[in-house]
């Protein structure tokens, strides 16, 4: 047990002493009591009276130490110390889309996890799983999303910060290809925060390099606003078309031709329909029972910040149907999916619930655009992905540092809860009802008998 | 008992409560009580033999058709009864504490007895003795006597221990002086003094207020003091010194209460807790103070 404020205990330890000091050595002069008749007491001289101990008075003064130990252990806030280990892993596991393999991902946790570890799966977001993080893997798969070392790192710091009371040392494992897009500007100065060097556990890079769409052609009403966040839209007769998106239902057609070639169905549903009708929703997913505002939505490291009304959801079902899992290639501020991809023959078709404001200009707007230019881009990502030169990743690993990290050397957690504290202060309390029952009835029962506590 | 007062329900007990005379009075006013003055009263007190000048129509001459002498016949004459009641304030009487009790009782005594007084149409004052010296109420027979009786008495705590003797030395034009106290002061020259007034013709009522707290103490084991001792009485209270303290405190009221009857004034013991208008009823009849002092 750790006490974070130790100093209220050895107070409340030294009022105790004193109290129980008092009860046993105090002398006191006798009750004075006015009489006007006192002269007819016949006149003796005046003794100090000790107290005799009385069962009730030992049981009165107990519940008193107790009252006072009770509020002081409170206040000295005791933590129980969790067994330690000698050494515990932080493991950044990468299932971003520069993962060639993600079984060989879920392998390699298998290899150097152990229990207590902590698992910190990672792409644009980051989930902590604690416990057989392979499965955790094998469901979410390969995701459609570029990884973010920083995220990652920031969640790593976070997780052994609160987690240095389990371990002496931690150590910090990152199984990914480390792909140059995992990298930003602020990956360096977060790795700077993590004293130690970094194990590095290696898996393949995705090679695949998808032959980019040539022309997209657009099906809807002409004057819907997403037409305008294209640079030039072709007929859907034109043999050079590789994007289709439709704004509708999807048709038979479509399916057709999408599956014939390496193409890309952009399943947009509109959502600004009139007369309060519900729009289209794709398959996999489901209408929202209330639909909620989100500040913001990203696909392929484009974000759009404004006021998104989510009017879907992915229904997770269609994630792990044996049809094949669909890919998140686009998600919310909160990491909900906001489009999913599935192949469709030799192509994919895509289905975005992004709504597209019918007012104001943010189709206009280039972010907006170049999201657009994402989610209509090529199936399974767009294929950027390269690796980082070689004297970055040396930085970045830190081989010259020690790689197991003392836990002090971690940052403090920002505030640890101390769980016994309220009970110790519900134990006083109970006390303090308990000597002041103790006390009513010892002075009821006494009264003004006489003599007793003399 | 102040409650009483404050309802008015002590002065509906006392109501139609008379308070006579011991002896023949010579008030100058007409009032109640029978006086020493010959006057119209229609109650026959003596004959007297003719003497010229007398009117001829106090001649009764019926009897001087039975006996053939002329005699004149001469009538009791009434006369009201100054009252004061002197009240004692010191410190003693704030006692037990909390509640005042001997104090509230000595309130409720003096406002009844007032009442009944006034229900003589006596003319009746206040003398009330504290620590910041006497107050006095001269004799009124206006209705409004009891109720200034009551504002004076309600805004006095007690406190102190001012000797009441001088006090009733200058009551001494008053026929009827009710003393109320517990006489823990000057008890001696108080009962001197009233020695002195008695001789005087004055009627005087030794009213003794003792609260049970006092027959019974508490704080067993304690120390009791006296709040008025000026050398500070601070005496050790034990079940020994308990049984001797009972045995000197009972003869002390023997002895107070002997002294006072033989000094010719109406002694009345009154135990807080005791009903007020009992104790007024005691106080007033003589019979009744007849019987007690025999009793006791």
């Amino acid at each position: 047990m750790t006490w974070l404020a130790p100093g209220f205990l050895a107070a409340a330890g030294l009022i105790a002493g004193a109290v129980v000091a008092i009860h046993l050595i105090v002398t006191r002069e006798p009750r004075v009591v006015r009489l006007p008749t006192a002269r007819f007491v016949p006149a003796r001289p005046v003794r100090a009276q000790t107290r005799r101990l009385r069962l009730q008075d030992l049981l009165l003064l107990l519940l008193r130490v107790l009252v006072i130990l009770a509020v002081g252990a409170g206040l000295a806030r005791p933590v129980l110390d969790p067994p330690r280990r000698a050494v515990a892993r932080i493991i950044l596991a990468d299932h971003s889309r520069a993962v060639a393999d993600p079984a060989e991902v879920a392998d390699s946790v298998r290899n150097i996890f152990a229990a207590g570890d902590v698992v910190v799966l990672f792409d644009t977001a980051t989930a902590v799983v604690r416990a057989a993080p392979w499965d955790t893997l094998a469901v979410r798969g390969a995701s459609g999303a570029p990884g973010r070392l920083s995220a990652a790192l920031v969640t790593a710091l976070q997780t052994a910060s609160a987690e240095r009371a389990r371990a002496d040392s931690f150590e910090l494992a990152i199984i990914s290809p480390l792909a140059a897009e995992e990298f930003d500007q602020a990956t360096d100065s977060i790795r700077a925060l993590w004293p130690g060097a970094i194990r590095l556990v290696p898996v393949a890079l995705r090679q695949t390099e998808p032959a980019a769409p040539q022309g997209v052609a657009f099906a809807g009403d002409p004057a819907d606003p997403l037409r305008f966040a294209f640079d030039r839209l072709r007929p859907a007769t034109d043999t050079a078309v590789g994007v289709r998106i439709v704004r509708g239902g999807l048709t038979a057609n479509d399916s057709a031709w999408v599956a014939a070639r390496s193409r890309v169905l952009v399943h947009w549903p509109e959502t600004h329909g009139e007369g309060g009708s519900a729009p289209p929703v794709p398959p996999a997913w489901r209408p929202r029972a209330r639909p909620d505002t989100i500040g913001g939505v990203g696909a392929g490291g484009e974000v759009v910040v404004a006021p998104f009304v989510r009017w879907a959801e992915h229904d997770v079902a269609y994630a792990t149907s044996p049809g094949g899992p669909y890919r998140v290639v686009a998600r919310w501020a909160d990491g909900a999916p906001a489009a999913v991809e599935i192949e469709h023959g030799e192509g994919c078709i895509r289905s975005v619930t992004v709504p597209v404001p019918a007012v104001g200009d943010l189709v206009l707007q280039p972010r907006f655009r170049r999201l657009a230019a994402r989610l209509a881009g090529p199936c399974d990502g767009d294929g950027a992905v390269a690796t980082v030169d070689s004297a970055r990743l040396a930085s970045f690993m830190g081989e010259s540092a020690e790689r197991y990290v003392a836990a002090g050397e971690l940052p403090a957690p920002a505030l640890v809860r101390s769980t016994l504290a309220p009970w110790l202060f519900a134990a006083a309390l109970v006390f303090a009802c308990a000597a002041l029952l103790l006390q009513g009835w010892g002075a009821r029962r006494g009264g003004m008998a006489a003599g007793g506590d003399a | 008992m102040l409650d009483q007062l404050a309802s008015g329900e002590l002065f509906d007990r006392v109501r139609g409560l008379h308070w006579p005379a011991r002896r023949l009075q010579r008030g100058a006013f007409q009032g109640s009580h029978r006086s020493t003055r010959i006057g119209p009263s229609p109650e026959f007190m003596q004959y007297r033999e003719y003497r010229p000048g007398d009117e001829a129509a106090l001649i009764d001459w019926k009897l001087y058709g039975r006996t053939e002498r002329l005699a004149v016949r001469q009538t009791h004459d009434d006369s009201e009864l100054r009252t004061v009641i002197l009240v004692d304030a010191s410190g003693s009487m704030a006692f037990p504490e909390p509640g005042n009790d001997k104090w509230r009782l000595a309130v409720a005594l003096a406002c009844g007895l007032a009442a009944v007084a006034q229900n003589d149409r006596d003319p009746v004052g206040l003398a009330v003795v504290g620590a910041a010296g006497a107050e006095l109420l001269p004799p009124r027979a206006r209705l409004s006597a009891v109720a200034n009786i009551l504002r004076v008495l309600s805004a006095i705590r007690p406190a102190g221990a001012t000797p009441l003797a001088p006090t009733l030395a200058a009551l001494r034009g008053h026929h009827r002086i009710a003393i109320i106290s517990d006489f823990l002061g000057d008890a001696e020259a108080l009962r001197e003094v009233a020695a002195e007034l008695i001789a005087a013709g004055r009627e005087i009522h030794a009213i003794h207020i003792v609260a049970r707290e006092e027959l019974e103490p508490r704080g067993l084991g304690g120390l009791v003091v006296d709040p008025e001792a000026e050398e500070g009485v601070r005496r050790p209270l034990d079940e020994a010194g308990l049984a001797e303290y009972r045995r000197a405190f009972g003869e002390w009221r023997e002895a107070l209460a002997g002294a006072w009857r033989a000094a010719g004034a109406y002694y009345q013991l009154a135990l807080t807790g005791e009903p007020a208008d009992q104790l007024i009823r005691r106080i007033v009849t003589p019979a009744a103070t007849a019987a007690t002092a025999t009793a006791s």
